[in-house]
């Protein structure tokens, strides 16, 4: 290995030839026990290293608070997540029934095959309804 | 109507007898984000605020590092949670992880808006006053604030994906495979921003 490519793997991977790749540690390791160049590399390097651990930007627990502040007030006031899938605006339609489980879905699909199969009264008998209530006793 | 084909798809309540599905608060703080984010699938806002609690500061954290403002990383943070929410049944965690998924709309939502500006950042001086005081006292305060307005002076000049390959390098408890999916790119593209980023720091650094 020669110092560039010591110099260009420091780079790309960062002053920590340990956890470098499997088959770059070996060159690394002989190159800095020989080299000069190479070790003052590694301590550029990790200069670099350290810099950016301490002093890249941090944000505040304050700009924190109020990050999470505006996410919960956003969220409250936005519409549920969008369905994904086939026939969106069913399952949004039927989103409300969810809570209540299978058993309410099951009980709006009876319904629904109950309402459609049931037979309607009688097209002009005026007494039609009439038919379907109860008696308790005959006029007659 | 065909519900029997629209019943196995739709989302479930949160219920206390579905294993692995948020019920609670006191459910929710053991959850998984995977779980959590099922339950704001289902429209649990009371989930979703839990990860924006466990995940915000790093959200803000990423945003910052790529805009070098403060209030522009808020906003960022904020539309980033937004629209996290918004596709919450969309995320797929045999894809991706949330973290990941949240860098990537974050990392996103910051690049655009500094091409959008088409300037470099506003030179980490906002950034500088969200930054705690390290030292111990004034003089060292004062070298601390000067090393740290030169570092965010020299991350400015990095072009934006180079600034969010160093961010992501440094954020804690990231792979390499995680932050190059952040970024969607390849680890191999992934280490040339790394090594192009860092060569230009160390010119722009050096005395």
């Amino acid at each position: 290995m020669t110092p560039a490519r010591f110099a260009r793997l420091l780079d790309a991977h960062g002053p920590h030839p340990d956890g470098w790749p499997a088959g770059q540690r070996a060159g690394a390791a002989g190159l800095l026990a020989v080299s000069a160049e190479a070790r003052a590399l590694l301590e550029t390097a990790r200069g670099l290293d350290a810099r950016l651990e301490k002093d890249l930007a941090q944000p505040s627990p304050e700009a924190v608070a109020r990050l999470r502040l505006a996410v919960a007030r956003r969220i409250a006031r936005s519409p549920l997540p969008a369905l994904p899938g086939r026939w969106p605006r069913l399952r949004e339609w039927l989103r409300p029934a969810v809570p209540a489980g299978w058993g309410a879905l099951a009980a709006m699909a009876t319904c629904a095959l109950w309402l459609s199969l049931s037979a309607g009264p009688a097209v002009g008998d005026p007494l039609a309804p009439l038919q379907t209530l109860p008696i308790a006793e005959d006029p007659l | 109507m065909p519900i029997a084909l629209v019943l196995p798809r739709l989302p479930q309540a949160a219920s206390p007898d579905a294993p692995g599905r948020p019920a609670g608060l006191m459910t929710h703080a053991a959850a998984s984000d995977a779980e959590l984010m099922r339950g704001a699938a289902a429209g649990d806002r009371a989930a979703f605020g839990l990860l924006v609690e466990r995940h915000g500061e790093r959200a803000l954290r990423v945003a910052l590092r790529v805009l070098g403002d403060g209030a522009e990383a808020e906003e960022v943070a904020q539309e980033a949670f937004l629209r996290a929410w918004q596709a919450a049944a969309s995320f797929d965690p045999d894809r991706a992880q949330f973290t990941t998924w949240l860098h990537r709309i974050t990392l996103n939502l910051a690049i655009d808006r500094t091409r959008r500006r088409g300037s470099a950042p506003a030179a980490g001086e906002a950034a500088l006053a969200a930054l705690p005081d390290p030292g111990p006292g004034p003089e060292a305060s004062a070298a601390a604030a000067e090393d740290r307005a030169a570092l965010a002076a020299a991350l400015a000049r990095l072009p934006a994906r180079q600034r969010a390959a160093i961010a992501l390098a440094y954020e804690e408890g990231l792979s390499g495979a995680e932050a190059a999916a952040a970024l969607d790119v390849s680890e191999r593209a992934l280490e040339g921003l790394l090594r192009r980023a860092r060569l230009m720091l160390r010119r722009i650094l050096s005395p």
